[in-house]
């Protein structure tokens, strides 16, 4: 098992370009970074180039990690999570209205999408849960479908601005839940 | 003002949106600017991605091909690779390159010509503005070659002062691409490792002393922000 610390340790020796941390970074991190691309994309072949990517710039950044106070899984799963969700959305960008409605009709959420780390994040769920079940969709899919206003809107069929309300209210209950 | 009333005009509310990526490039510059200069900004991001990556705890580790290792090493290390790499070098001028990743390194101010012209055809395109409008730089950027060509259209320094250009890509620290010259339009070479972090990022203009920051990061007001864009 790969602690935090050696996480921490393995960034730390990455940004002074050895590369033998790299591999090991790798090495205990590629999965999970995998795991979300795959997630985010649906599409295998994209999801691989998506995590080349990553750990491109994870190459490149690992000196400017300390900076941003990040625990660093969190670092390289904001990293994956935005990589995946930028690809998504450059897809999505060329695609047609009709292609579009088809999106949105087909994925409409299954209980799969509803039921979120069912077991250990119990803060989390516990907050996501106090928000109505609609408002927690729509800040999941935000998320891990990287839907823009415009998309959840859609989605929900409701007006854009009625989408932002539900948003930053959801936002702002989320947040006083979990510093609560 | 109660929070409830007006979510949108809370710090937390707007730190949320801008993780989750639902600002528009303009208010996702806007405070990638105010970051630099706000921690408690970047406390407010931090929770959030903190927050927000739990959401992908039930996501199941996937192992990836070992192609995608191979390509990554390839990519980064392959020696042929290297030697492109070299020859790209020496097509803008090898001294000129050397030296530019050198004084990049040590957060000097960039090494800049003269008699600019713009690519042509350029891949990226940026405004780097002031909100009202007093200080405006059109940049466009060049990729393949690392040139960065800025025109300050409105505005500039102040006396004894200088204008100072900073990468912010992603969630990391501003780097300096140099102060901008005095001539209202000049190149700046971008380093070669930083080429690659110009697209998707946003350019900032801050106030320096003369000569730039002497800490390597912004100590002025930032002044303008511009996302950068595919012309």
């Amino acid at each position: 098992m790969t602690t935090r610390a050696d996480i921490e340790n393995l960034i730390a020796r990455v940004a002074q370009g050895d590369r033998a941390a790299f591999k090991a970074l790798y090495g205990a991190t590629s999965a999970k970074l995998f795991g979300v691309t795959l997630r985010v994309l649906n599409d295998r072949a994209e999801a691989e180039e998506v995590l080349q990517e990553i750990y491109v710039k994870v190459w490149h950044n690992a000196d400017r990690y300390t900076v941003n106070g990040l625990s660093p899984m969190t670092w390289l799963i904001t990293i994956a999570r935005n990589s995946a969700v930028d690809r998504l959305r450059k897809l999505r960008r060329a695609e047609t209205p009709a292609e579009l409605e088809e999106r949105i009709a087909d994925d409409a959420a299954g209980p799969e999408a509803l039921a979120v780390a069912a077991s250990e994040r119990g803060r989390l769920v516990a907050c996501f849960e106090e928000l109505a079940a609609k408002h927690a969709e729509a800040v999941r899919r935000a998320y891990l479908e990287g839907e823009t206003y415009a998309d959840l809107a859609a989605r929900f069929d409701v007006p854009l601005n009625t989408m932002r309300t539900w948003l930053r209210r959801s936002l702002l209950s989320l947040r006083e839940c979990l510093t609560r | 003002m109660s929070d409830q009333d007006q979510p949108d005009r809370d710090d937390r509310v707007l730190a949320g949106e801008y993780t989750l990526g639902l600002l528009s490039a303009e208010e996702a510059a806007a405070f990638e600017a105010r970051m630099v200069r706000e921690p408690e900004l970047r406390a407010l991001y931090a929770q959030w991605a903190e927050d927000f990556a739990g959401l992908t705890d039930d996501i199941t580790p996937q192992a990836p091909p070992a192609r995608v290792w191979q390509q990554i090493e390839a990519g980064l290390f392959d020696t042929r690779a290297r030697g492109s790499w070299l020859r790209r070098l020496t097509l803008w001028g090898g001294g000129l390159a050397a030296a530019a990743v050198l004084v990049l390194a040590v957060g000097l101010p960039d090494l800049v010509e003269r008699g600019p012209v713009p690519p042509v055809d350029p891949p990226y395109v940026a405004q780097i503005a002031a909100e009202d409008g007093s200080l405006v730089v059109q940049a466009v950027y060049d990729d393949a070659t690392g040139t960065l060509f800025v025109d300050r259209e409105a505005g500039g320094a102040a006396p004894g002062r200088a204008l100072e250009l900073w990468l912010i890509a992603g969630e990391d620290a501003p780097v300096s691409l140099g102060v901008m010259p005095q001539d209202a339009q000049a190149i700046l070479r971008v380093a070669d490792d930083l080429r690659g972090r110009v697209a998707g990022a946003v350019l900032a203009i801050s106030d320096e002393p003369e000569g730039g920051s002497p800490t390597g990061a912004p100590t002025g007001d930032v002044l303008a922000v511009g996302p950068v864009q595919e012309s």
